[in-house]
């Protein structure tokens, strides 16, 4: 793994949650490497490769983050989860045995919501995916999805029986991707959830969900049961899709137009060389 | 040289372990299966992959004489071509998606599965006889012949509990394991089916006792 240029390295990755550090350290993966993620005498935390060299490390959204290469740029940004008065969730981690590529393709699909999500996210009939807008921004480099819009019986804890929900998507890093949806108590306003993924091997990865939501009923707990339920949900999927590593080389899979997000975080991942979890030739 | 049909044909399941209406996983020759029954009773075995996003179709749903992937819901026919993409509910689906096949029969109470689209010869037939259940021996097919004194093959015939029998069986797990298939007359009552079906565990205990120590191998 080491013998192959890996371009993801040079990226920022979720190890962890900062409300859960420890002195004596949780010991995980990231590209295969053995790190450990511990908390310092000031609180902060400290991520060390297996040889103890101090790994970069960054606290944002809840999270811990680092990287075993040479990050060119800061983290991301999601300004819209500073705005005042948002319930911030650490949802926690759910490890699934998938290519973590796949587990961000998954994320970023709405025409499943009514077979995976049934009567949750989505329901039959309305099964329909209309036209929405797809672009790589070339100033930011990151995957949109913009102009999504899904009828869903449920959207959200805190909604109340069917709505249309828009959506929008943004991939800003390789495994990571951020949602804004309708918020049901607050229209005009976005709750934003994301999808961080640490990738632990090439198909197996711990799944950070977190949120930011404009919620003043819910308790955290009922909200990380909702995520939980769905993230289980998608778990069922990703853990059984053949190949394990996704296919960046049309051929294998037959995309249609609802697939246009997933196709364009392929070309992105192609051309950058993010194929950490991904296969190039046609199995 | 034609093969036999015994090496054409390959059991896969017991045939009410599929009732109509469900999918399940099964394995021949290496290969993933989709097995499935549509509502009016018809049996198919297929590549276990949606085209679409590769889902194991095994995990769909069935719906009249169509299989659909749990994943979008995108419906199969029986010939395997895709239907309906539910995502987009106007367009016809081009003729290109389809999910490979293959024949499938049953016969004595087991579903078999052929090891392309069409079989080379019928399905094997064995008048009289009905499958009791599956077993899964901790010892190789070749094993498990020569603990019964017979030299090979995987139709082996046997006297169990005072019945004559058939064991159909299937290399698995790369030959370290058996999926064994007793087939027992028709018509036998209850207290000779379950007298059957313990005589058939105390011969796996016996085969895999006698694997373990090399007696047999």
């Amino acid at each position: 793994m080491t013998a192959t240029p890996n371009p993801m390295r040079d990226h920022w990755y979720p190890v962890g949650l900062l409300s859960r550090l420890s002195g004596q350290g949780r010991q995980t993966r990231l590209f295969d490497q053995p790190i450990t993620v511990a908390s310092g005498a000031d609180g902060h935390a400290i991520v060390r490769d297996e040889a103890g060299r101090a790994l970069p490390v960054i606290e944002r959204f809840g999270h811990v983050w680092t990287s075993t290469g040479q990050p060119a740029r800061d983290l991301f940004t999601i300004p819209e989860a500073d705005q005042p008065g948002r319930h911030l969730v650490d949802v926690g981690v759910v490890r699934v045995r998938c290519s973590p590529l796949r587990a961000v393709e998954n994320f970023l699909d709405i025409a499943h919501f009514p077979f995976v999500h049934t009567d949750v996210l989505g329901a039959e009939p309305h099964t329909e995916v209309e036209r929405y807008k797809v672009e790589i921004r070339e100033d930011s480099d990151e995957v949109w999805a913009t102009k999504v819009r899904f009828f869903q019986p449920q959207a959200a804890h805190s909604a109340q029986g069917g709505i249309v929900t828009d959506y929008m998507y943004r991939v800003p890093a390789p495994t990571c991707s951020v949602l804004y949806k309708t918020c049901p108590p607050r229209p005009g306003e976005w709750d934003v959830i994301t999808l961080f993924v640490q990738p632990l091997t090439e198909t197996l990865c711990d799944v950070w969900p977190w949120m930011a939501l404009f919620d003043d009923t819910s308790t955290t707990t009922d909200l990380i049961h909702f995520q939980q339920m769905i993230f289980l949900q998608d778990r069922s999927i990703l853990e059984n899709q053949i190949p394990a590593l996704l296919p960046l080389d049309p051929g294998m899979e037959a995309p249609t137009r609802a697939d246009m997000t997933s196709v364009a975080y392929r070309r992105w991942l192609k051309r950058h060389g993010f194929t950490y979890g991904a296969q190039l030739v046609a199995a | 040289m034609p093969r036999s049909p015994e090496n054409t044909w390959t059991p896969v399941a017991l045939s009410r372990d599929i009732p109509a209406g469900t999918a399940a996983p099964g394995h021949s020759g290496g290969r993933d299966l989709a097995i499935w029954r549509s509502a009016s009773g018809r049996i198919a075995a297929w590549d276990d992959r949606c085209p679409h996003r590769g889902m194991r179709l095994s995990h769909g749903f069935v719906r009249g004489e169509a299989l659909s992937c749990i994943y979008h819901g995108w419906s199969y026919d029986q010939a395997g071509r895709c239907r309906r993409i539910p995502a987009h509910p106007e367009l016809a689906p081009p003729d290109t998606i389809c999910v490979p096949g293959f024949a499938a029969a049953e016969s004595a109470g087991v579903i078999w599965v052929a090891d392309g689209p069409q079989a080379s010869g019928p399905v094997p037939g064995f008048p009289g006889l009905t499958a009791l259940r599956v077993l899964e021996f901790r010892a190789g097919p070749d094993a498990v012949a020569a603990h019964l004194g017979q030299a090979g093959g995987r139709v082996l015939r046997l006297a169990l509990a005072g019945q004559d029998c058939l064991l159909l069986v299937q290399s698995r797990s790369g030959g370290a394991c058996s999926g064994v298939y007793l087939l027992v007359p028709e018509g036998i009552g209850a207290p000779q089916r379950k007298a059957l079906s313990r005589a058939a565990e105390t011969l796996r205990r016996a085969c895999e006792a006698a694997t373990a120590t090399g007696v047999s191998t």
